[in-house]
């Protein structure tokens, strides 16, 4: 009802196409698609604008997606192919943005078309298409070809901020734009403009808009959002309402700009914003200032540190929105827009009124009272960050959530009856998910046990701990220009001759990617054949490694990237021996591969300093049993222009991550700003948000019986570890009341303060008396001749 | 670059879907070739040329899918329209109270936005459930022109559609007359600046 994506998704993907492009006297169109009932015409229609959005040089491997929205603003996702060996583009679409996993569900459709086995095809689109996808965090494996071979990708979890590098289309945002105009767009999206992305890579311009909206977290863009806007739909940038859209560079050239009227455009290659507005000085100074200090501290961007930046600033801004739910006996929750603003710091009042006019925040306030009204507790990345910023409204509104619940249930459980068999699907797969994500939480306590046994230093634990309660995001599949090397170029000892397969009535001119037949009995001894490429990615590697061979060595200095050790343990279920080179009999790619990996001792999780430490410890090769290959992995480090940078590798590609180095400030000035995150982060609030010290509060929540499990494991004591896993609801933020009274006034007291050096105190802005005016709204409505 | 129009009016078409929104519009449009792609993209415009009071005034009518899950449009989203067509449909009783609520949002929060209300499916009488007296009387107190339509029959559409155009350039030349009237008794420069520098060009 206020996502935009669709809930009870039944299929990975909803229609495979492959599209020839357009010629001279044709436009492009559908050579053939998957499965063949699919029968939306109008988006069958529309496909092959998006897949060949203007005619270009296909010179690289790209991965883009592109988005369509039906008739009820869902979106519907296109996931889109090029190969420059190809004469057609693939394209998948799927109701899950799953960016990650459904281009490689499309590298692995390349490879088996390409392959001599091109006839499968068909048994694998239906073998996918066929399977129940996996509840999230789970891997959704698919075993087609009679078994024996094994379509393998991690199903994202709920509730999980995108993360550096894992999420591809952070990475590419991230790399591609700078914090400052990152801020800038978060601001004009917050103004809700009309605001245009454009770049020459689809690749880019489609990340950045995805990006974009997906660091507006917990809103979600209500508006016209169009990543990739074809040639033909040009003169929808006419619109004269809020729009996001991608408009590549060949395509905005032919638009007259000043028909468009007010727009920001952001140029993704250059780096640069044009706006008529001056939205990021009316937002008000104190979120702007922390998020600006977040953003610079580089070393803490990778992982979900950008994300989290953003989440924090809408925190500061909107998680007050707590504190005016109004708690009726008798009636549902509302929310008083007055008592809202009232309750809000002076310098933020302004924006804030503002604010009440946004789609994007009605939509969230409409959300958040659907599912209160519902009963339903919920706890996601915002309602605990927004707990961590004040402790103080959280307990009170639980308290009146409690009391406001207990009398509904007085009144007439039938009332709560009807709003609960009412209450639509995407609530019952809300609770659903927190379920899953208790099961989530126990395989991490799981893991993190395991860590304990694993005698590491109390330092090293920590850094493996703060890695865990990192959401992490599903490993990354190829996409883009800029990284795609390797798989992507087939290797001459390797390459089979060319088959013509004539079955699809259109002479194809690819020279087939796949290196050896897929035989059964080498699917048998259980080695993937498609892998074997993979050593071409090793071979091309060690030019990119000779990077580090020009550059100076490395600062010392730079801090620990803690964040690293998040795509070391990129997945769920990763543990320490996932990571050895498995020794596989007739595994073909083994030998030349053994040459160039040592295999990593399980215990060699020692933390990653510097790209050069990342170099000198032998790359770790991805496992192997997963035919198509999922985890991304560091394969070597180096520096550009005098910043750090990682080469991580893909199965197919390579992702090159910047880390500018810490800003030129005075090295104690920098750990002054980490250890302020981290504090905010880690000190205080554990006991507020740990479920397992909840005893007393667990039985009205059902759903969370399983943490009982789990308190044992942390029974310990490891209070400096915060851990946001989204398992927990309201009734576990606030138990500190009843759970620890003894350590909470010191750190709170600390954090009091530490919140106030920030100016983000409440009651001190409630002191001063100034406000900002904000410009008259009336000069932003259209205007007459 | 040579325009074909004196006037170029953005408006939006606002309701649930369902009630006719793009009836409306097919009925209104200079040609009905050019495709649809409100179940594509999620929004679709229609272009429509027509004299009046002997201006050439181009109109583009702007419709977005799905607005029946706002409880309030906010006023964001009308922020670049000149106007606004609002459409329920006289048998869905539903359609109806979803567009008083988005009517009174844009009363209070909206003012320089000119509106019409319309009833759509005004061919089937035994089926009306939205009484023309309690539509009648809710525009009156909104203080907007009611029209009941029928796109399928096409019933009261061109009137409707020319009314709202009247409306807007109505609105345009008092605002111009007041801005001349603001100019000549303050010599604001700045303002009239800033005002040439909005329009399209």
């Amino acid at each position: 009802m206020f996502s935009r994506l669709r809930v009870n998704v039944s299929h990975f993907f909803e229609c495979f196409c492959e599209i020839v492009p357009p010629s001279s006297d044709k436009d492009a169109w559908i050579i053939q698609q998957f499965p063949e009932n699919y029968k939306d015409e109008e988006v069958l229609k529309s496909v092959p604008k998006f897949a060949y959005p203007y005619t270009f040089e296909n010179n690289v491997i790209q991965h883009y997606s592109f988005v369509l929205t039906d008739i009820e603003s869902k979106w519907t996702f296109g996931f889109c192919r090029h190969d420059p060996k190809s004469q057609t583009a693939l394209v998948v679409l799927s109701h899950l943005p799953w960016h990650q996993a459904l281009y490689k569900f499309l590298d692995s459709i390349s490879v088996l078309m390409h392959s001599p086995r091109a006839n499968d095809l068909r048994d694998f689109l239906q073998a996918v298409y066929g399977q129940r996808i996996a509840d999230p965090g789970k891997n959704f494996i698919v075993h087609f070809n009679n078994g024996e071979s094994i379509f393998n990708v991690e199903c994202p979890k709920q509730f999980q901020l995108p993360s550096i590098p894992e999420n591809r289309n952070l990475t590419e945002y991230y790399n591609a734009i700078d914090t400052n105009n990152m801020i800038i767009i978060f601001a004009s999206m917050l103004y809700e403009r009309r605001i245009i992305f454009t770049s020459k890579k689809l690749t880019r311009l489609s990340a950045c808009v995805q990006s974009a909206n997906d660091v507006i977290y917990p809103m979600i863009w209500q508006h016209i959002f169009i990543p990739v806007l074809p040639m033909a739909l040009m003169d929808y940038l006419l619109a004269p309402m809020p729009f996001l859209i991608g408009v590549p560079d060949e395509v905005l050239k032919k638009v007259n700009r000043c028909e468009i009227g007010d727009v920001v455009i952001l140029d993704a290659d250059t780096n640069k914003i044009e706006t008529p507005f001056d939205d990021l000085n009316n937002l008000p100074t104190d979120v702007v200032t922390s998020l600006k200090k977040q953003l610079k501290n580089k070393s803490s961007l990778l992982g979900d540190g950008v994300s989290r930046a953003f989440l924090r600033a809408l925190v500061q801004l909107i998680g007050g929105y707590r504190d005016a739910l109004q708690f009726q006996p008798g009636e549902k929750v509302t929310f008083g827009a007055d008592r809202f603003i009232e309750t809000r710091p002076l310098s933020s009042q302004p924006f804030l009124r503002e604010m009440l006019n946004l789609q994007i925040f009605q939509q969230f306030i409409e959300e958040r009272l659907d599912m209160l009204n519902n009963g339903l507790g919920f706890s996601d990345e915002f309602e605990i960050e927004a707990c961590r910023y004040s402790d103080k409204s959280s307990s009170k509104l639980k308290q009146q959530y409690k009391e406001w619940t207990s009398s509904m249930k007085k009144e007439g459980s039938a009332f709560f009856k009807s709003v609960k068999d009412k209450a639509n699907p995407a609530m019952k797969s809300a609770v659903k998910t927190v379920k899953d994500g208790g099961k989530g939480m126990r395989s991490a306590y799981k893991e993190l046990k395991m860590k304990l046994k694993d005698n590491q230093s109390p330092q090293q634990l920590r850094n493996g701990l703060e890695g865990l309660d990192k959401p992490r995001s599903a490993p990354n599949s190829p996409t883009g220009k800029r990284r795609s090397m390797g798989f992507g170029n087939p290797v001459a000892s390797y390459r089979k001759e060319p088959q013509i397969t004539k079955k699809m009535a259109f002479e194809r001119q690819y020279s087939p990617l796949s290196s050896q037949p897929m035989s059964p009995d080498r699917s048998r001894s259980g080695s993937p054949p498609l892998m074997i490429p993979q050593i071409d990615l090793m071979n091309e590697m060690q030019d990119l490694l000779q990077l580090r061979l020009d550059t100076p060595p490395v600062d010392r200095s730079l801090k620990p990237v803690r964040s690293l050790e998040n795509f070391k343990h990129s997945s769920p279920t990763s543990s320490p021996d996932r990571w050895i080179f498995p020794s596989r009999t007739g595994a073909p790619m083994a030998s030349p591969q053994s040459h160039l990996f040592k295999s990593r001792a399980p215990d060699t999780q020692n933390l990653l300093q510097s790209p050069d430490d990342v170099f000198s410890s032998p790359p770790v090769p991805p496992r192997t049993h997963d035919l198509f290959g999922t985890a991304p992995f560091v394969v070597g480090g180096g520096r550009e222009n005098g910043q750090p940078v990682f080469l991580i590798a893909n199965q197919h590609t390579i992702d090159v991550v910047r880390l500018s180095p810490p800003s030129n400030s005075p090295s104690k000035k920098k750990s002054d700003e980490s250890q302020d995150l981290i504090r905010l982060d880690s000190s205080s609030d554990i006991y507020e948000f740990d479920p397992l010290k909840s005893n007393s509060s667990l039985s009205s929540s059902s759903y969370l019986n399983s943490s009982d499990l789990l308190s044992k494991s942390l029974e310990d004591g490891h209070a400096p570890l915060s851990v946001s896993n989204p398992l927990y609801n309201y009734e576990n933020h606030n138990i500190k009341q009843n759970g620890t009274p003894t350590e909470r006034p010191k750190y709170n007291s600390k954090d009091k303060d530490l919140l106030e050096e920030y100016g983000i105190d409440f009651n001190m802005f409630d002191s001063f008396g100034n406000t900002t005016q904000k410009a008259n709204p009336q000069g932003e409505w259209a205007t007459f001749e | 670059m040579a325009r074909d129009y004196d006037h170029l009016f953005k408006l939006l078409i606002i309701g649930d879907s369902g009630v006719g929104k793009s009836s409306l519009l097919l009925r209104f449009a200079d040609n009905t070739f050019s495709g649809s792609y409100i179940t594509t993209i999620g929004v679709d415009f229609k272009i429509r040329t027509v004299n009046l009071d002997g201006k050439r005034v181009k109109l583009q009518i702007w419709d977005t899918a799905g607005q029946e899950r706002f409880r309030t449009i906010t006023s964001t989203y009308y922020r670049g329209t000149h106007g606004v067509i609002v459409v329920y449909d006289v048998t869905n009783g539903e359609s109806f109270a979803n567009v008083k609520r988005w009517l009174h949002e844009i009363d209070q929060n909206c003012d320089v936005v000119n509106r019409v209300l319309v009833g759509n499916k005004n061919d089937e009488p035994e089926r009306k459930v939205v009484l023309t007296e309690d539509a009648s009387r809710f525009a009156e107190t909104m203080g907007i022109q009611l029209f009941e339509t029928s796109a399928k029959d096409n019933i009261n559409v061109e009137e409707m559609f020319l009314s709202v155009t009247r409306l807007v350039l109505r609105s345009k030349q008092e605002m111009k007359e007041r801005q001349q009237v603001t100019n000549t008794d303050t010599v604001n420069l700045r303002k009239s600046n800033k005002q040439t520098r909005k329009k399209c060009c």
